[in-house]
């Protein structure tokens, strides 16, 4: 089936359709007029120039492009890790350009989950404690934080890895565990940079399928920055990026 | 698992940096406190001292010295209850020329008394007392020089020639830190009657105990009235003044050793800023990870400076563990038996301990506010950049 996404305005980019998931169509992500520079010394670099886009609640949906198009650019601005030189970001009906830095932070925790592509978890802490790391910032008991990290490993499909440490893991095990990191807390939002880049095919079809499972029966929205033709293959939608603009 | 746990735990990432870190404040804090503990065992014969005692001495310097008749002035000067005399007789063993101690003629019916923390058994001093040439040492130079009750021992003086016999009648132990526990102290008589007439009824110094402490620097000034009209004039402090006077000559060496324990404290803290900043340095991206997933920029400081406080406090407790036995059982037992007049207690006060310890744990949180200061400030895409 074939999605509508949101997407009147003619700023708006027309994105190549999938058919797998069903988002509800409500534009849960809106950018308007986004413009991101970077100054370099004397140099201006245009990274995204204005950009609009409109990404609907549960979709799956994958960024590709050349090196330097603006795609890990736009994720972070979605992200809220990154601010845009001008234009809005409204994520669930709030400004999160307008966010101060705690603020920002605090719905980073509440309403995203981050899936890297070298994994970075900590190399001390074993891999339940890894996925445990967000609840820290949060008012769960102790005791309950440790009983959701083990719940988060159960659905990645690593309760018998859960006291190892990262350097006892494959590198799809590792990824596992930090995609158990990004749903402990119950996101909206995923965002996964490069989620298979360092990943053997077998691996990455297995973190695929997991990114699909929290898409349609966790109802995830989820944002994927990749250039593996086979991973966009798995999303929803495709949107491409080129010198920072939407083709 | 917390936060500190959680900086706690990081300390095992670079088991072998840390381990040479620890090593190095742990030597940096030994250092400290064996220097710290020289300069309070040096000056805190000062603040041990006797608040009731009032030593008089030449008002130009106490190598100069009274004439005898002055003791019984000063015995009858207001609120004395008590008072003896001593004179410095710069003695030494022939047979053991290296070994320096300090032979002191005192006037022997009053000086135990005026001095009670030299405890001396009844019954040895009963004997000294009865025996002109009788001698009484201090257990640690008894010990030193192996000599035992009833012993006779040749001294020969820097200041009066010939040899000297005496017997060894008592062994004094000490009931207080301050008293030097390596002194041979014989009768005034003793020597005054082998002096030449020019010479005799001289004594080095007096020293007086008043009813009161609160009396003491009353009854100096009061004594020093006396003879202020007199061909020798005195100069009379209570016993803590007279004490950090002839520590005044040594003031330049007390500073040079504080300059030293500051020294070691840079040293200490370019160590720990050097280990923490390479750690800060490596673990960028880590920190760009917890800003990601929540964290905020205070709580990237605060994992860091635990995690060097965490290092001060391995180091700053493994010094201790070092600096007591190499203190107390090692340079301590050392000098106190070698340069007891200097340094009869030598022994790690506990609030130099504290000192040292609190030094380390602050020294490395100092050290580590600027790599902390930096991490925070990082921007959260540039720090997840950074690959170490």
């Amino acid at each position: 089936m074939v999605d509508e996404v949101a997407g009147s305005a003619d700023e708006r980019s027309a994105p190549s359709y999938r058919a797998k998931a069903e988002p509800t169509g409500e534009a849960m992500i809106k950018l308007r007029n986004i413009y991101k520079t970077y100054v370099r010394g004397e140099e201006s670099i245009k990274v995204l120039e204005d950009l609009s886009l409109d990404i609907p609640k549960g979709s799956y949906e994958a960024l590709m492009g050349p090196s330097g198009s603006g795609k890990s650019t736009l994720l972070n601005l979605i992200a809220g890790l990154d601010r845009p030189t001008s234009g809005t970001i409204e994520i669930n009906g709030r400004r999160t350009e307008a966010l101060g830095e705690s603020a920002l932070a605090k719905w980073r925790a509440d309403t995203i989950g981050f899936v890297f592509q070298s994994y970075n978890l900590l190399p001390v802490l074993t891999a339940v404690e890894n996925v445990e790391l967000p609840l820290l910032l949060t008012k769960v008991p102790s005791g309950d934080r440790r009983k959701r990290a083990q719940t988060a490993l159960r659905v990645v499909g690593l309760e018998d890895r859960m006291n190892h440490y990262p350097r006892q893991l494959s590198g799809g095990q590792e990824q596992r565990v930090s995609i158990a990191r990004a749903i402990v807390n119950d996101p909206t939002i995923i965002v996964a940079d490069e989620p298979t880049g360092d990943l053997d095919r077998q691996a990455a079809d297995d973190i695929l399928r997991l990114l699909e499972k929290l898409n349609t029966e966790m109802k995830k929205t989820i944002l994927m920055v990749t250039h593996d033709p086979a991973a966009a293959e798995r999303a929803t939608i495709i949107r491409r990026l080129d010198k920072g603009r939407l083709k | 698992m917390t936060l500190p746990g959680l900086a706690f735990r990081n300390l095992r990432r670079n088991l072998f940096r840390v381990v040479l870190t620890v090593i190095g404040v742990a030597v940096a804090i030994l250092a400290f406190v064996s220097l710290r503990t020289l300069v309070w065992a040096w000056t805190s014969g000062g603040e041990w001292a006797a608040k009731d005692r009032v030593v008089t001495r030449h008002k130009v310097t106490f190598v100069m010295t009274l004439p005898l008749r002055y003791y019984e002035e000063v015995k009858q000067a207001p609120h004395v209850k008590l008072a003896t005399f001593a004179n410095w007789f710069g003695g030494k063993d022939p047979n053991h020329d290296k070994e320096f101690f300090s032979t002191l003629a005192v006037e022997s019916k009053t000086y135990f008394d005026v001095y009670p923390e030299m405890s001396v058994p009844a019954e040895q001093l009963a004997k000294w007392q009865e025996n002109r040439k009788g001698a009484i040492v201090g257990d640690v130079l008894a010990k030193k020089l192996g000599w035992k009750l009833g012993d006779r021992v040749v001294i020969q003086s820097g200041i009066y020639a010939g040899d000297w016999q005496f017997d060894i009648d008592g062994i004094y132990t000490a009931t207080a830190k301050s008293v030097d526990r390596s002194t041979l102290v014989f009768h005034w008589k003793y020597l005054n009657e082998s002096l030449p007439d020019r010479a005799k009824d001289q004594v080095g110094w007096i020293v007086s105990r008043v009813d009161a402490s609160g009396h003491a620097a009353d009854t100096g000034v009061a004594i020093d009235k006396i003879f202020d009209e007199k061909d020798t004039q005195t100069l009379s402090q209570d016993e803590r003044s007279f004490n950090t006077s002839f520590l005044a000559a040594f003031s330049a060496i007390l500073k040079a050793i504080d300059v030293i324990s500051v020294v070691i404290l840079l040293i200490m803290l370019l160590i720990l800023g050097n280990t923490i900043a390479m750690g800060v340095r490596e673990r960028t991206n880590e920190y760009g990870v917890l800003r990601a997933i929540g964290f905020l920029p205070r709580h990237i400081a605060l994992f860091i400076l635990f995690e060097a406080m965490f290092l001060g406090m391995l180091g700053g407790a493994l010094g201790l563990a070092m600096a007591y036995p190499f203190v107390n059982l090692g340079m301590g037992r050392w000098l106190e038996e070698n340069m007891g007049s200097f340094f009869p207690y030598f022994h790690v006060e506990p609030s130099i301990a504290a000192m040292g310890f609190a030094l380390a744990v602050i020294l490395a949180g100092a050290a580590a506010l600027l790599p902390a200061n930096q991490a925070a400030r990082l921007k959260v895409v540039d720090a997840l950049r950074r690959v170490a």
